[in-house]
């Protein structure tokens, strides 16, 4: 099965390791991904708070070619690049006279209806088929993360339907019991915010809210976190050694991607999955739990 | 003779509410001040200001206060609030609203970095069709230590720079630092799209 791909500037600069074990856990679930020809800047959170106007008409350009693509689902894996688009689609949808004015600059035009969906909405149908849990050869026994969320798979600043619970998701849960993780932690700061960019330009907001998310997650015993977004994963990873330092935190706690999990779970490497680039070890514990 | 402690302008405070109203999409008149915002905002204990309260002050006409407070500037854009509204008001697109707003009304921000971050990314996204961090965080960079020359502030780019640093090097030696240059050819009709919101956009002062 092909499916349109959306991989937006992160997954091609500093957490390219996300689209390369993307495309190989996909592929094993016999999905391939098909680039977006010519995609550009979804202009993130930033557009939001600079241009109403460019924060619908950025990702407006990348829905247009991918109305114009074979495809009738487009993923994308950065939950950042995800909220923006799907946000973009559905005020597009109300507001035809913006869609006008957005089309009449677009080469490719935002015309008819393309599933926006994130890695866990292409991964579900493959956990109720049983096709997921047959490809599992090493189950992660052992392994106890907090499933991390964050903001921008479950709110929208607009009504959009959510395809999980706002308050409580369990689309990675879902994930995990395929992956032989039965009984998966239950915590409290799953769906809070990271601080997002805030980690670059307003530091101790960021870093306090981060010291919040790692203390619940350390207390109820996780030994590991796993997330979608590559904003979340940055922050948690790059930052931890620092905010640790200053709230007095001394566990430090590997921050895997939900695709990484898929992927040694299917018996690949944590080198052949990059597992290796990140900043707090994360190879270890899968050393230790014989996973790698 | 004293000043009255208070002076309330029906038309001034209905004209700024409204105008917050139209462009966020937010119909914050709805507000009942149940406070179910506060209690879920994360940077409410920092920002002092929640949002509640800013809705309160914009309600009351307080244009000054509303445009420039720490809770403008800081809020994470999370949509805690906004999801836990009874009343769907979403005060995470107030607050983006506010920080335009507050832009074309040329007043400086309470948090300039703030500022200088989410200009300079969209800026670099028009410019290429992609956002490169490298240039990206160079021009953000850029417009810090400016901004700290300006205020003769040179403990700032000091610390600026080993903040970086800290966060920079461990990125680099686990090759998490891209070198490449990314375009996109899409760069034409993405600023054709900007040029036109500049003429939709009301005009400054």
């Amino acid at each position: 099965m092909e499916i349109a791909y959306y991989p937006g500037c992160t997954l091609k600069s500093s957490s390219n390791l996300l689209e390369v074990q993307s495309i190989k856990v996909l592929a094993e679930l016999d999905i391939q991904l098909k680039e977006l020809e010519d995609w550009s800047c979804c202009g993130a959170t930033s557009a939001g708070k600079t241009d109403d106007f460019m924060s619908i008409a950025m990702p407006a350009r990348n829905l247009g070619i991918a109305c114009n693509s074979p495809q009738s689902e487009l993923v994308i894996p950065c939950s950042a690049c995800y909220s923006r688009t799907l946000v973009s689609q559905k005020r597009l949808e109300k507001d035809p006279a913006l869609k006008d004015e957005i089309n009449a600059e677009l080469d490719k035009k935002v015309d008819g209806d393309v599933k926006v969906s994130t890695i866990l909405e292409v991964l579900m149908p493959k956990v109720e088929s049983g096709e997921l849990a047959e490809k599992v050869k090493k189950p992660l026994k052992g392994l106890d993360p907090a499933c991390y969320y964050g903001c921008m798979l479950t709110r929208f600043p607009l009504d959009v339907p959510v395809p999980d619970n706002v308050e409580n998701p369990q689309g990675m849960e879902t994930v995990l019991k395929e992956l032989g993780i039965l009984k998966p932690l239950d915590w409290s700061y799953k769906t809070d915010c990271c601080g997002a960019s805030a980690a670059m330009n307003d530091q101790q907001t960021a870093f306090t809210l981060m010291s919040r998310i790692m203390r619940d997650a350390v207390d109820r015993g996780a030994n590991c976190f796993v997330t979608t977004c590559p904003m979340c994963q940055m922050n948690l990873d790059a930052y931890q050694d620092l905010f640790c330092k200053q709230s007095g935190i001394c566990e430090r706690l590997p921050v895997y991607f939900i695709t990484e999990l898929v992927g040694v779970a299917m018996g690949m490497s944590p080198q052949e999955l990059q597992i290796d680039r990140h900043i707090v070890d994360a190879v270890s514990l899968l050393k230790e739990l014989k996973l790698a | 003779m004293s000043e009255p402690a208070f002076v309330y302008e029906p038309q001034a405070s209905r004209s700024f509410a409204q105008e917050v109203k139209d462009r966020s999409g937010q119909n914050l008149f709805a507000c009942y001040q149940c406070r179910r915002c506060a209690a879920g905002c994360p940077v409410g204990d920092e920002t002092g200001v929640t949002p509640d309260r800013l809705i309160r002050m914009i309600l009351l006409g307080e244009r000054d206060t509303a445009l420039n407070n720490n809770l403008v500037w800081q809020c994470v854009s999370c949509y805690t609030c906004g999801a836990r509204c009874p009343n769907d008001i979403q005060t995470a697109r107030i607050n983006e609203t506010l920080k335009q707003m507050a832009k074309e009304k040329g007043k400086e921000p309470l948090h300039p970095k703030v500022a200088n971050f989410h200009a300079s990314f969209v800026e670099s996204a028009i410019r290429w069709g992609k956002v490169n961090e490298f240039e990206f965080m160079g021009f953000y960079e850029l417009r810090n230590t400016l901004d700290n020359v300006k205020k003769g502030d040179f403990k700032d780019i000091i610390n600026e720079v080993l903040s970086q640093m800290k966060f920079g090097l461990p990125m680099l030696t686990k090759k998490r630092v891209h070198f490449g240059f990314m375009t996109s050819k899409g760069r034409k009709e993405l600023k054709a799209l900007k040029k036109k919101s500049k003429q939709k956009a009301p005009a400054k002062g």
